[in-house]
């Protein structure tokens, strides 16, 4: 299936997602179809766990959107994969938070190889428990009990958005929920995506002068330019050493992407 | 032996700040208070951090004790990275209202 260009990204996005962890695009759905994913998700009374595609199929509809296959292409290539698995997220009234982790094990990777698509079909608020991401934690290599005595993290970012955003976030972002203090259920489905093969070319609307903005020391992390993104994007304020140690991570991920292995 | 009201007493209040860096001028980046109340639990939020201090020197000006400094004899690797920040452990002893 081809992807009108339009919905590929543009360097900046694929230099923010590299230094962020997390891409967020609102899908526009046709109407009614968050509401009725919504409707149905609301009565559903088990979690059919991978099937949950299969219980309510207008979820599809959402891996198909351009919007969705312009940043899997982009991101992990032509012949990107998308996972069997899947999940629904539903976050009961009054349930509490969920505290800070790294999915799976603590073997990180420094590549674009995977990552999750976090689906809303409502509107999600601040009392709802929403998702919260801490954007650059995914290249740490922090097993999750060592997050334990962290709560608030500086710069980090609840996913509160409007019915239909679908949020791409890095397979090994701190992530965690805020409490779901309101009278609603909130609804989250995870989908998994991957990597076939390694990239050739870039995927995306590449600008072959991409990186030959200067270094702009004036404006640093509020750069709009792939180059600068890469160089001085900070985006929770770590150290010097950290960021040095960033920086080598993330023109690494640049080149894979641009198809210069090593 | 008398009872004693543990609400009269001086408690330990905790303070887990993760700064920035080694050094207690340097930002916090992470701050998770403990309250010596039963059924206190911090919270993840997503509304505004809105936090008293700025560095690990605001608390103590402010009569926090540091109880444990950031662990620094870790194994060096100059190029993976692991946890955010470095934590200071802090503490005050009050009498806290339940």
């Amino acid at each position: 299936m081809t992807t009108d260009k339009q919905y590929l990204l543009s360097d900046a996005d694929v230099a923010k997602f590299i230094v962020t962890g997390y891409h967020m695009v609102q899908l526009d759905l046709p109407s009614g179809l968050n509401e009725s994913i919504a409707q149905q998700l609301d009565t559903l009374d088990y979690n059919p766990g991978d099937a949950i595609t299969d219980v309510v199929p207008e979820l599809n509809q959402v891996l198909e959107h351009p919007a969705t296959t312009g940043v899997l292409k982009s991101l992990l290539g032509h012949d990107y994969i998308v996972q069997s698995h899947r999940h629904w997220h539903c976050k009961q009234p009054n349930s509490g938070h969920m505290q800070w982790h790294q999915d799976s094990v603590n073997r990180r990777d420094t590549s674009i190889n995977r990552f999750l698509g976090l689906f809303y079909p409502t509107d999600i608020t601040p009392d709802m428990g929403p998702t919260v991401i801490v954007p650059g934690t995914q290249f740490r290599n922090a097993p999750t009990d060592r997050m334990a005595t962290y709560t608030n993290i500086r710069g980090q970012v609840p996913i509160v958005v409007k019915a239909g955003t679908i949020a791409f976030t890095h397979y090994d972002l701190w992530h965690g929920t805020a409490a779901n203090r309101s009278e609603v259920k909130r609804h989250m489905i995870k989908f998994l995506f991957g990597r076939n093969s390694p990239n050739t070319a870039p995927t995306w609307n590449h600008d072959p002068e991409a990186l030959n903005a200067p270094r702009d020391w004036n404006k640093k992390d509020k750069a709009e330019d792939a180059n600068n993104i890469l160089t001085f994007a900070n985006p929770i304020g770590v150290s010097q050493s950290d960021h040095y140690k960033e920086r080598q991570i993330r023109r690494q991920c640049w080149n894979e992407l641009m198809g210069q292995t090593a | 032996m008398s009872q004693t009201d543990p609400s009269t007493q001086p408690r330990q209040r905790l303070l887990y700040l993760h700064a920035r860096t080694p050094s207690v001028f340097s930002d916090i980046l992470g701050y998770t208070p403990i309250e010596p109340i039963k059924g206190f639990r911090p919270e993840i939020t997503a509304t505004e951090q809105d936090w008293p201090y700025n560095t690990i020197h605001d608390a103590i000006i402010d009569g926090w004790q540091i109880v444990q400094f950031p662990h620094l004899q870790a194994p060096f690797d100059d190029r993976d990275l692991d946890v955010v920040g470095y934590e200071f452990i802090l503490q005050k002893m009050e009498v806290v209202s339940q």
